[in-house]
């Protein structure tokens, strides 16, 4: 116990001296040409809200609850992704603005029916180009059939922007939802760079809306339903997400009744241990963000879940203690997962995930909140991937 | 009395298997001539099936099966289209799949080879990442390696270079066949260049999808559009649904959104579902497929002829048996259904060896007409014929119901066998046909009911084909007419050699049975008739076809020299010459006139044919059309005063109803332009016919000027062979043709067209001379008592053989005398019926007599050798033997 404390420690210390780092330590680019996040940057928005070609990787990630007129629940999560094929100096880009080289578009897209338990999901990816594309100058990222736009009637109208998602999944399952921030855009990290590795290059510009009212129609099997609910933005740009000796990350969104949000991550060494550059950010309901290190949470797994179709064990039901430096009290979250196979049993893009709508208790096992968990490279790490 | 399945299963057992397994030999070989008949018609069938599939699957080997596509209404579409599209479309969850195709052909080995020896290659251009997406298995196909190869390299977590510059990937069967590997160059020549592709993968196949064939090959679309100058442009896109039900319903809808977005005066696109379009291939070739069924079905026929002549001969042998088993009280009702059922399992036997032969066929035959339908139609390689159920089962109950219907009459006779009748070694009750080949009125009837047929119009199909049904029943008429007189030619000869007396015994014997020959003896001779007529008429169609085409080739090609991509090798073709390129070597001080020709296929009224852009003045001097209605002056062949004035050939004014004077209203981009018919020329370049326009005209309304071919003019003194090897040498993606390698390359490839007829008229020829070895047994048999009889009065085995053999040889002159002269009848109503009202070209009528001749020759020698064989079977048998 005396080496785990002295271990949290080490990592709190290190953890604090990363996000400390001057912007002179940080090297603007990668060696092969691509940008990385500058501690201090100035974020203008709609244009922020679009895409940044200049970054290697870059995702649109939107995740929420909803429920129907007809009191079904569920949970949905949609992710736009982009990766740059080309850096930005190539000159071996094509000059064919309809079959480009220089970018792909992945997307996934997923529902669940939290009474059903029915989870269906889609990817789909597309090169640069006629069929996947996103704006530079505001947030319109397109792949197929699947749009993720900000309202142009909203442009420039601080704090009542709009956000449209317009998306299917297979034949069956359309939906058009409208999200509106219900509290202001928050930028995680430390002076606007949120660190996941002891290497410099290993992080992003990480801007969310962490609670945005949903509304909007869901098309199940041919019967329209009209929807309410939560949801939750991230856009997150960088040119490199997982150090060397990174596997992969357990992330959480929690959405408490009581007005709070909480994000955290761990970032998972090849060893089974936490990377110091993990974190948990709380929000509170002014949207003042306060993070801490490892050194200050405990991310403890209680069950795990075994995919028949991919073979793979995930922790999916996990405990989060952490030190909220708001009240200087540590608090307790239990994270159950509402349906146990929300797999992204994904085949495009290579890497498979699970990322699902969960629901999270307090330590007297009362329900206190939504959340949505993503638990990547336990299949197959993600190491070199991003 | 026993119960009714009894009896069959008795008669069956004990009379009918008994006999057939005494006569291994001609069971056998009635079976064979069978299944021949039902192996043609089933092949070609399938040929057919698998030649036109060809037409609709490239794209759905590769992507999933696509519910519909677009095209657009005239030339290529932009690409800027997708981008509307997805808009118009919404939310709607659907894959474009964008497709640009080209056909490409290794360079050439030598400088000699042929035109269409080498091995055409049909390049698509996909865009490779996005078939990732169609490869879950909902959409019923693993993953293409095409595919998987570019979206790995796709893929977020390898980012390469998306494009692999000329990567290329190949069919399995390409790969065997060449022994190429990943990394593995393949030269090719695509438009006016050579270019070296690298083998990026290879397409696997996909799970109930026809293999890739070695034609197919695969490049991801912007590389392909760069390689074929054609950036910005698609041939079609594909729309795939997202699995699940109702497919036909959300296409619907889709198609209705699409049409409703088109502005009816100018329509961006034209939309087709994959059922139409398949259907559009299908009745494009309609008429193509009609004529080849038509021709197999009479191989058919005249196996079912023979299946009679069998049938009807085993009803003369076992005709004592019959009256024993009447008299044992077995009813003429149960001997009719025992030969029924005979003749069925017959039908049933002969089919089922039928189908496995026509397989067998139909991978040869796929190839005649794969190669056939892409050179006139659309360039689709087909390597193979599938088997497929529905027509075996089609051909299967043909052979059933046909063979039945054969045996009807054979049945008839056998029931109306008297038991008495045991001692009748001649009556007429066994002699089939001979009431009706008898009838002179019957014959002339038909004979006058052919005539008033070919007056009659052909049958319009859709998409502008012809079926000159009447025509066919004209020819059927005929050939049953004809067949009548056969009797009659064969009575004439009896009498004429017995009036000769020359002293002969066999001759004597021979003319002794023609002088009143039986019904056995016309129906021979009418089966003749019918081989020798089909196959003697399409000679003269073919001769007269063939003097025609030398004609016309010797006029067209006077030009010195002939230009084309050398990936250039059927009509389907879409490699093209760049400007660039042709108006260098137009400037070359050899050369003294050049004539750059575009073309375009053009959809008038719903009907494909082709609108050329040429220099007119060209035309008329070096290509010396033949005229069908001459231009009334000059003015088509003036650049200053021809807009709008075109020449039409005699096929266009055919299929289009249009003659000199009138206005054509010609759909380009951009909208209709009138064009007025200056003057219509003969041509057997393609039967889809053909508008020729002034080609600066032509440049305008496409806006291009890569053309298809040039033909140069030199100046007096140059030699065409040095030029050619200077292009060759300076272009080497070139074609370069001198007029005389041009010449012998069309009339060759004219030729190799008709390798399927000369395949049926053989089969046509070997069934009618086993039929009438079958005629010469039954016979023979018949009289095997009179033999015996002979012998005993002295007569020798070889005499009594020589008999028979004159006997046959006698039957097929009167055959071949019938035979011939309802070919030249043929040949007439195929020339200037069945050709003019299907291709819609006049021929110049040429008899081949030479061919005739020899077709004569060779039925008598047979026809004489058959009945040799069977005198001389016939010499061993005993009086009172079984068989």
């Amino acid at each position: 116990m005396r080496i785990f404390k002295q271990w949290l420690c080490f990592g709190n210390l290190l953890w604090l001296a990363g996000q400390g780092l001057s912007a002179a330590e940080f090297p603007s680019e990668t060696a092969d040409g691509y940008a990385l996040p500058q501690p201090g940057r100035h974020f203008v928005f709609p244009c922020d809200h679009g895409s940044h070609p200049e970054f290697a990787i870059e995702w649109w990630y939107v995740t929420g609850h909803l429920v129907a007129t007809n009191q079904a629940t569920y949970g949905f999560q949609a992710t736009f992704f982009r990766r740059a094929l080309l850096p930005p100096h190539s000159t071996e880009r094509s000059a064919s603005v309809d079959f480009g080289n220089d970018q792909i578009y992945l997307a996934h897209m997923a529902l669940v029916d939290k009474t059903t338990g029915e989870f269906r999901f889609q990817e789909r990816i597309n090169r640069a180009g006629w069929d996947a594309a996103a704006a530079t100058n505001t947030l319109d990222v397109r792949n197929g059939n699947w749009t993720y736009r900000l309202l142009p009637a909203a442009v420039g109208s601080a704090g009542r922007e709009t956000f449209a998602l317009q998306a299917t999944i297979g034949d069956g399952v359309a939906f058009t939802l409208d999200f509106t921030p219900q509290k202001p855009l928050v930028v995680f990290g430390t002076n606007g760079v949120s660190r996941k590795a002891q290497d410099p290059t290993a992080a992003s510009h990480y801007l969310t809306y962490t609670r945005l009212a949903a509304t909007g129609d869901l098309t199940l099997n041919d019967t329209h339903l009209a929807v309410t609910g939560e949801a939750w933005m991230d856009h997150e740009f960088s040119s490199s997400q997982v150090g060397a000796d990174q596997v992969g990350w357990d992330w959480l969104s929690l959405q408490l009744f009581d007005g709070r949000e909480i994000m955290a991550y761990r970032m998972r060494r090849a060893d089974g241990t936490t990377d110091p550059f993990s974190t948990v950010a709380w929000v509170d309901r002014q949207s003042a963000v306060r993070q801490v290190g490892p050194s200050q949470f405990k991310w403890t797994v209680l069950e795990h879940w075994h995919s028949r179709k991919t073979g793979t064990d995930y922790p999916a039901k996990m405990q989060l203690e952490a030190f909220n430096p708001a009240s200087g009290n540590w608090e307790t979250f239990v994270v159950e997962p509402l349906v146990a196979d929300q797999e992204l049993a994904a085949k495009i893009g290579g890497v498979g995930y699970w990322e699902g709508a969960c629901r999270v208790r307090d330590a007297a096992k009362h329900e206190i909140g939504r959340a949505y968990m993503e638990l990547t490279g336990y299949g197959q790490s993600l190491k070199g991937k991003f | 009395m026993p119960d009714q399945p009894h009896v069959l299963r008795i008669l069956w057992t004990r009379f009918a298997w008994r006999h057939w397994r005494l006569a291994p030999i001609s069971s056998w070989l009635l079976l064979l001539i069978l299944a021949l008949g039902v192996a043609a018609f089933f092949s070609i069938r399938l040929a057919n099936e698998a030649a036109v599939a060809g037409f609709a699957n490239f794209t759905d080997l590769i992507t999933s099966e696509s519910d519909g596509l677009i095209t657009a209404p005239v030339g290529p579409l932009p690409t800027s289209v997708l981008k509307d599209l997805r808009q118009l479309l919404g939310n709607t969850p659907v894959n474009l799949v964008p497709v640009l195709e080209t056909s490409a052909v290794p360079p050439r080995r030598a400088e000699t080879e042929g035109i269409g020896a080498r091995p055409t290659y049909q390049i698509l251009g996909l865009d490779l990442p996005a078939l990732v997406n169609l490869s879950s298995p909902a959409y019923g196909g693993g993953l293409p390696a095409t595919a998987s190869a570019e979206a790995s390299a796709a893929a977020p977590n390898q980012p390469r270079g998306l494009q692999r510059t000329n990567g290329i990937y190949i069919s399995a069967a390409l790969a065997r066949r060449d022994q190429l590997t990943n990394g593995s160059l393949l030269s090719l020549v695509i438009n006016d260049r050579l270019v070296t592709l690298e083998v990026a993968g290879l397409i696997p196949n996909r799970p109930n999808q026809p293999a890739a064939p070695a034609g197919l090959l695969i490049m991801d679309l912007p590389d392909l559009e760069r390689l074929t100058d054609k950036v910005g442009r698609l041939d079609r896109i594909e729309f795939v649904l997202e699995p699940g039900g109702h497919r036909a319903e959300r296409w619907a809808a889709i198609k209705q959104t699409l049409e409703g977005a088109n502005l009816p005066a100018a329509p961006r696109w034209v939309v087709s579902s994959s059922a139409e379009r398949r259907e559009a291939g299908v009745t494009m070739t309609r008429a193509f497929r009609l004529n080849l069924t038509i021709l197999s079905l009479l191989a058919l026929l005249v196996g079912l002829y023979l299946v009679f002549q069998g049938l009807n001969g085993a009803v003369v042998r076992r005709r004592n048996e019959i009256a024993i088993l009447r008299s044992l009280g077995v009813t003429a009702r149960q001997i009719q259904q025992a030969w029924l059922v005979e003749a069925a399992v017959i039908g049933l036997v002969g089919g089922i060896l039928g189908l496995a032969l026509g397989w067998l066929g139909a991978q040869l035959a796929v190839q005649t007409v794969g190669r056939t339908m892409h050179a006139l139609y659309f360039g689709r390689n087909v390597d193979s014929a599938p088997f497929d159920f529905q027509e075996a089962l089609i051909a299967l109950i043909v052979a059933v119901a046909a063979s039945t219907v054969a045996g009807w009459r054979p049945a008839q006779l056998a029931a109306n066998t008297p038991p008495a009748q045991i001692a009748s070694r001649t009556g007429t009750a066994s002699d089939p046909g001979g009431r009706w080949l008898q009838r002179l009125d019957l014959g002339l009837g038909l004979l006058g009911v052919g005539l008033l047929l070919t007056f009659l119009p052909p049958l319009r199909m859709e998409g502008g084909a012809r079926l000159p049904l009447a025509s066919y029943a004209a020819a059927l008429c005929w050939i049953f007419g004809a067949g009548v007189f056969a009797g009659q030619i064969l009575a004439g000869c009896g009498r004429f050699f017995q009036w000769l007396k020359w002293d002969s015994v066999p001759l004597g014997l021979a003319c002794s049975h023609l002088r009143k020959p039986s019904g056995r003896h016309r129906l021979a001779a009418a089966g003749l008739v019918c081989a020798v007529g089909m196959t003697a008429g399409m000679a003269i169609l073919v001769g007269s076809f063939d003097t025609t085409m030398r004609g016309w080739i010797a006029r067209t090609f006077q030009a010195d020299v002939y230009l084309s991509s050398d990936g250039d090798q059927t009509a389907s073709s879409i490699n093209r010459i760049a400007p660039a390129t042709w108006e260098s070597i137009a400037k070359d001080p050899s050369v003294k006139q050049s004539n750059a020709i575009q073309g375009r296929e053009l959809i008038l009224n719903g009907v494909s044919t082709l609108l050329v852009g040429h220099d007119p003045r060209f035309f008329r001097d070096y290509s010396k059309p033949a005229w069908v209605s001459a231009p009334q002056d000059d003015t088509v062949f003036d650049a200053a005063r021809n807009d709008h004035l075109v020449l039409a050939s005699e096929s266009f004014s055919e299929r289009f109803h249009v003659s000199r004077g009138e206005v054509v209203q010609v759909p380009v981009p951009g909208g209709f332009q009138p064009v007025t018919i200056a003057g219509i020329y003969a041509d057997y370049g393609n039967e889809r016919g053909a508008l020729l326009v002034e080609r600066r005209q032509f440049a305008k309304w496409y806006g291009t000027e890569m053309a298809a071919s040039v033909i140069l003019a030199l100046q007096p003194g140059s030699d065409p062979e040095a030029l050619r090897a200077k292009l060759r040498a300076a272009h080497p993606g070139l074609g370069v043709f001198t007029s005389g390698f041009l010449r012998g390359e069309a009339l060759r490839i004219f030729r190799q067209t008709f390798a399927v007829t000369y395949a049926l008229e053989l089969i046509g020829i070997l069934v009618a001379v086993v039929g009438l070895a079958f005629t010469m047994t039954s016979l023979l048999w018949e009289r095997r008592n009179d033999l015996a009889t002979l012998r005993a009065l002295g007569l020798r085995r070889r005499e009594l053989s020589w008999a028979a053999a004159l006997e046959g040889g006698l039957l097929a002159m009167a055959g071949l005398s019938a035979g011939l002269l309802v070919s030249l009848a043929l040949g007439w109503l195929l020339i200037f019926r069945i050709n003019k009202q299907t291709f819609g070209w006049t021929l110049q009528t040429d008899h081949p007599w030479g061919q005739l001749i020899i077709l004569a020759l060779l039925v008598l020698a047979s026809a004489t050798l058959a009945g040799w064989f069977a005198g001389r079977w016939s010499t061993r048998l005993p009086a009172e033997r079984e068989e």
